[in-house]
């Protein structure tokens, strides 16, 4: 807290010096008293203070800038504001407007990088509007928190629409693509050797079941009720997808090592039949850091495998699509204030804030259409919210990479 | 197991379902008997004396839940499954008839051995209690 401020407004007197002196004791007690009030009043708030004139120069900042900035409030005085903290550089450069102007100015949700930590801050700006006109309060908040829950809670909803629109679709959907798939396989069987009855039938109307069968085959008959079967399973799997947005878990638990879980995902990916396909996954190179290693997690295994390696999909998909020289995908198992972390960062494209708050959202892909629908992270959410109790975010930097945090409790709740 | 000796009844509302699954257990060689609705199934299954039914969730009617714990009361003998749309385990009502997680199965079945395998359990266990019903 500085204030350097001020001129000595009994210096010109024409009282004795006596007199003089009994008022300026009064006054300098007052003034001590509400410059410590002052103090007190901005180093207490939790936001970030700082009065600056048009230039931008400071000529108070409260005790959370000193730390934030790591510049002592003494060093400050007279310094650039944007120099203190540059990061907030673009929304201080409107300052000067907003004092010409005698309008406030507000910018909702400024992004801010600290280390590998995405955080969140709002800033205002205040002109003032007495005779110290011509200066600004700046006030800013770290409003990360806030964002998080707001982001999570935004997600949830969306879930659970598409997850009441999903149990209702499901069985309208269900029972037809049943009845498509039974008769496939009943068609299948209607020619097979091996059921009497259809010898029989055969017979009756002057044919032989192997002529009947060597017709089928020389059409392609069979492979196309093969096609017919697997479409209806593909078919099958995005309605079971999609019924986990509204499932609560109850699934089956257990507790595992929880770098061995990893292990297996990634052994998974590598030969994954997707990813073999269509993203060279033998040619990026996997980084483990597991710094909890022999940490035991209570999951359903085979779901947050799903999960997980939804991610690593995407990871991959993304580097590969943007011919990363050096492609690398780097997993991490962590543990922090009771939860379990993993991490899953790529080098890759990264993408655009836009993007990063709709990568959650069911049914949006950035891939053509035919290559994804969409539901990957969406079911990767999922089951890291509703079934696991946990959390999972996002972090993005176009041009460095992105990174995916996984949470879940270390002590599952009940229910 | 003799399946020429097994007798299922499929409830279900949708025909097309009803004739699928029908014709696939038919081929299997069970002997088939249709319901199209939980009351229908219950005029008949006293006479029927299935030793499985498989009945839909959401029927016209009554409820396939409802309607397994009022057939239990006339049938107790029969194997009972569900073959439901939804993402279903058994309620509490249906857990105390001695239904578990396996008597379940989900629309589409993709693997229908499994279904055949479970109809073969119930029928070699339940032969016993079969004519008691």
């Amino acid at each position: 807290m500085i204030e350097k401020a001020g001129t000595d407004e009994n210096s010109d007197s024409a009282e004795g010096p006596l007199q003089k002196k009994a008022d300026s004791r009064v006054l300098l007690a007052d003034n001590e008293r509400l410059k410590k009030a002052l103090i007190d009043v901005l180093d207490t708030l939790p936001s970030i203070i700082a009065r600056i004139d048009r230039e931008g120069r400071v000529d108070l900042v409260n005790r959370q800038l000193e730390l934030f900035s790591g510049v002592s409030a003494a060093e400050a005085f007279g310094v650039l504001l944007e120099s203190l903290i540059p990061h907030f550089t673009p929304q201080l450069r409107q300052v000067a407007e907003a004092i010409d102007r005698q309008n406030p100015i507000s910018f909702a949700k400024i992004q801010y990088c600290s280390g590998t930590d995405v955080l969140y801050f709002s800033m205002h700006v205040y002109p003032l509007r007495n005779e110290n006109s011509g200066m600004a309060v700046i006030r800013i908040d770290d409003i990360t928190e806030h964002v998080r829950i707001e982001e999570s809670m935004i997600q949830s909803e969306k879930m659970m629409m598409v997850g009441g629109l999903a149990a209702g679709m499901a069985h309208e959907i269900n029972n037809p693509l049943g009845a498509i798939m039974q008769h496939a396989q009943n068609i299948e069987r209607r020619v097979s050797l091996t059921i009497p009855a259809n010898s029989k039938a055969a017979e009756e109307v002057g044919v032989s079941l192997d002529q009947v069968r060597a017709y089928l085959e020389k059409r392609n008959i069979f492979e196309f009720l093969e096609h017919i079967r697997t479409a209806g399973s593909r078919a099958a799997e995005i309605v079971t997808n999609m019924l986990k947005f509204s499932r609560r878990g109850h699934s089956r638990i257990e507790t595992v090592v929880l770098a061995s879980v990893l292990d297996q995902v990634l052994a998974l990916a590598a030969t994954d039949y997707d990813m073999k396909k269509l993203y060279d996954f033998r040619h990026i190179e996997l980084v483990r850091e597991y710094s909890a290693d022999t940490l035991r997690v209570a999951m359903n295994v085979s779901e947050m495998e799903h999960a997980l390696l939804n991610i690593l999909k995407n990871a991959a998909q993304a580097i590969s699509e943007a011919a990363v020289a050096n492609p690398r995908i780097t997993v991490r198992t962590l543990s922090v204030d009771g939860m379990a972390a993993i991490e899953v960062e790529d080098n890759g494209p990264g993408m655009d804030e836009t993007i990063r708050l709709r990568i959650f959202d069911p049914f949006f892909s950035t891939k053509e259409i035919g290559v994804g629908i969409g539901l990957g992270l969406s079911v990767t959410y999922a089951i890291v919210t509703r079934e696991h109790h946990g959390t999972i975010e996002a972090w993005s930097q176009p041009g460095v990479g992105s990174r995916f945090t996984i949470k879940i409790p270390l002590h599952r709740r009940n229910g | 197991m003799n399946k020429s000796e097994v007798s299922i009844l499929i409830v279900d509302d949708d025909e097309i379902v009803r004739e699928s699954m029908g014709a696939f257990l038919e081929d299997e060689g069970f002997i088939i008997h249709f319901a199209d609705s939980g009351e229908e199934a219950l005029e008949n299954i006293a006479f029927l004396r299935p030793v499985v039914c498989i009945s839909d969730m959401r029927l016209a009617g009554i409820s396939g839940e409802a309607f397994i714990v009022q057939a239990y009361s006339v049938c107790p003998a029969t194997g009972y499954l569900l073959h439901t749309g939804m993402a279903y385990s058994p309620s509490p009502e249906l857990r105390a008839l001695g239904m578990t997680q396996e008597d379940v199965f989900q629309k589409p079945i993709t693997h229908f051995s499994v279904l055949i395998n479970r109809i073969a359990a119930i029928a070699s266990t339940g032969r016993m209690e079969y004519s008691a019903c």
